[in-house]
């Protein structure tokens, strides 16, 4: 039977009911995270030495810049070049009778001011070798096979690759903001205690090594990188305040507060997100300032790409966009990148419309994926090859009563 | 007589549906399709295949991605494109032909072909010396006339009249021999002869 819709109804309504009554507590606390923000303004340098020396049990964002900066948008240059890459994936089916994935990125190339063009195109591609469907430790001793999260990175890993390859193409006279869709930060890699080979693979010599490229190219040419994330629920800022308001010297999480549930100073912004927070502090167009992501995995493999943010208010939405430490380093890049991104959410209807279409191209359908698995098994019959499906994957295909 | 070898000629667009009596083809250059009532053709095998274009259209490439307005704060209307440039990837212009005749070993013939046109053949807009050979005789009225059309038929047979008018050295024989080619075949019609032949000005 299917989802019973009208039994759902009514738990929808009482959902709603409940969202409208904690309205007017996210108010009241919003308007505290606010006060406290302006009110630590000036203790810059403290608020710095604290988030460096705390142990806490959520994410902190490092200090840069005063909290309360604002920016106003700069202007765009008259001829620039936009290019964006986004990715989707066909998992691999422990059901079928091959191991296999498919990743196909979808290109666009936009370029605006005398010479206006276009290119949009995809690149899929099928991966079925051992040596690309599985990581393997140097002495091959250790296996793990690609699929699930870690085929999000390494999709993720593919999307940068081909961004390097595309950058590299551009006239080196045109300034050009390149984006990704999605966290420069690998959190695929994160909570799953992988090897290290795992991290040397995927990260070192994938990620990093097409970061590095683009960092190369930066140094002769107006380039800016930034992956963009639209409606994000990151709170690295929120937990500034956190520390701010926490009575400890440095703060100790687990030291001071491990026996206490819902009672901590803190808990007076706990469950706000940065958007919200600078979605009051910024004027449409303004971008806020530059933090550090402190998260594990960028402090201790990301290097000279350690991962910054800043947040940008477009509209309606507040976007994160992350960027490695030589573009957060470069006003002149960070200004191409605001002036720039905020130009693609105009012409795109409140989202960069480059990483739309490329959105667009990447798409794979439940219908793309249904025809891509039956053309696998119809070529593998052809091939005369030994096809067995689980008895699992055949029910769910053939519906019987 | 070969008119118009499509080696020479500049190829406008390319079949993409296909049956015995019509065509479409998308053109390569968006928002540039042949005139109505145009002569155009294309090939199938050893046959050039002859078509009166009696629709074009413009739509997004993507079922279910709809053109939205942006040129509110824009000047012109082609400043629309310059501004976004991937609308002209996303958009694309397609027009229908319907079938009037084929030429076959040099021999023209004013009916339908023995085969339609192939998927993704290379269609041509004929130039006038091809239109005026093509339509000495007007033999292929009767396919423009009883056919059925989601737009008035009327209308394409007018255009047609007076695009291929233009072919001949004296227009108004022309237009003359067709409406009276039109008058015999519409018989008691005369309030719809009357219509078309109105608009052969």
């Amino acid at each position: 039977m299917s989802l019973d819709l009208a039994q759902v109804a009514e738990q929808i309504e009482g959902m709603a009911a409940k969202l409208q009554a904690g309205q007017e507590e996210r108010r009241q606390k919003l308007e505290f995270a606010l006060n406290t923000l302006l009110s630590n303004t000036k203790k810059l340098d403290f608020l710095k030495q604290k988030v460096e020396t705390s142990k806490t049990t959520w994410l902190v964002a490092g200090l840069v810049d005063s909290l309360d900066s604002h920016i106003p948008a700069p202007s765009c240059p008259n001829n620039f070049v936009v290019l964006a890459t986004d990715g989707s994936h066909i998992d691999v089916d422990r059901h079928r009778s091959t191991r296999c994935f498919v990743i196909n990125i979808g290109v666009a190339r936009l370029d605006y001011g005398e010479k206006p063009a276009a290119f949009l195109f995809n690149l899929p591609s099928l991966h079925f070798d051992e040596a690309e469907v599985i990581l393997s430790s140097p002495d091959g001793t250790q296996r793990i096979e690609i699929e699930g999260q870690l085929l999000g990175v390494k999709r993720t890993i593919e999307e940068c690759r081909i961004l390097t390859e595309l950058a590299e193409e551009v006239e080196s006279n045109l300034s050009t903001v390149a984006l990704l869709d999605g966290s420069l930060i690998l959190w695929g890699l994160i909570g799953q205690s992988y090897p290290d080979f795992v991290i040397d693979i995927l990260l070192k010599k994938g990620l990093l090594e097409y970061l590095g490229k683009l960092r190369h190219l930066a140094q002769t040419r107006q380039l800016a990188l930034a992956s963009y994330i639209s409606f994000p629920r990151s709170t690295d800022v929120v937990n500034v305040l956190r520390l701010a308001i926490c009575p400890y010297q440095p703060a100790d999480c687990d030291h001071y507060c491990a026996d206490k549930f819902g009672e901590k100073g803190c808990d007076k912004v706990a469950g706000l997100l940065d958007r919200e927070l600078f979605d009051c502090l910024l004027a449409t167009g303004e971008r806020s300032a530059v933090f550090v992501s402190r998260s594990s995995i960028v402090r201790e493999h990301y290097g000279e790409h350690r991962v910054y943010f800043f947040y940008l208010k477009i509209g309606e939405e507040v976007a994160r966009l992350e960027v490695p430490q030589w573009i957060a380093k470069d006003k002149g890049l960070l200004d191409l990148l605001h002036s720039v991104v905020l130009d693609q959410c105009r012409r795109g209807e409140g989202y960069p419309v480059a990483l739309s279409e490329a959105h667009e191209k990447a798409v794979i359908t439940a219908q793309d994926r249904e025809q891509f698995w039956q053309l696998v098994e119809k070529t593998l019959v052809m091939e005369e090859r030994l096809l067995r499906t689980s008895a699992k994957s055949w029910s769910k295909r053939t519906r019987w009563v | 007589m070969t008119w118009g070898n499509v080696e020479t000629l500049v190829k406008i667009g390319e079949v993409i549906e296909a049956s015995g009596s019509q065509f479409v083809a998308q053109c390569y250059k968006l928002h540039q399709p042949p005139p109505l009532g145009s002569l155009v053709k294309t090939k199938e095998g050893s046959i050039e295949i002859y078509g009166v274009v009696f629709n074009a259209e413009t739509h997004s490439l993507e079922p279910g991605r709809r053109p939205i307005a942006r040129g509110s704060e824009e000047p012109g209307g082609e400043d629309v494109f310059q501004a976004n440039p991937q609308l002209a990837k996303l958009l694309t212009t397609d027009f229908g032909a319907l079938v009037v005749g084929y030429r076959e070993g040099g021999e023209l013939c004013h009916y339908l072909p023995p085969r339609p046109a192939c998927i993704h053949s290379f269609v041509y807009l004929c130039p006038l010396e091809e239109v005026e050979d093509f339509s000495h005789s007007l033999d292929f009225l009767p396919l423009l006339v009883e056919t059925n059309l989601p737009m008035p038929v009327d209308e394409v047979i007018a255009a047609c009249f007076r695009y291929f008018s233009q072919a001949h050295a004296d227009r108004r024989t022309f237009l003359v021999k067709a409406g009276k080619e039109l008058a015999l075949l519409l018989g008691g019609e005369l309030k719809r002869l009357n219509s078309i032949l109105r608009k052969l000005k």
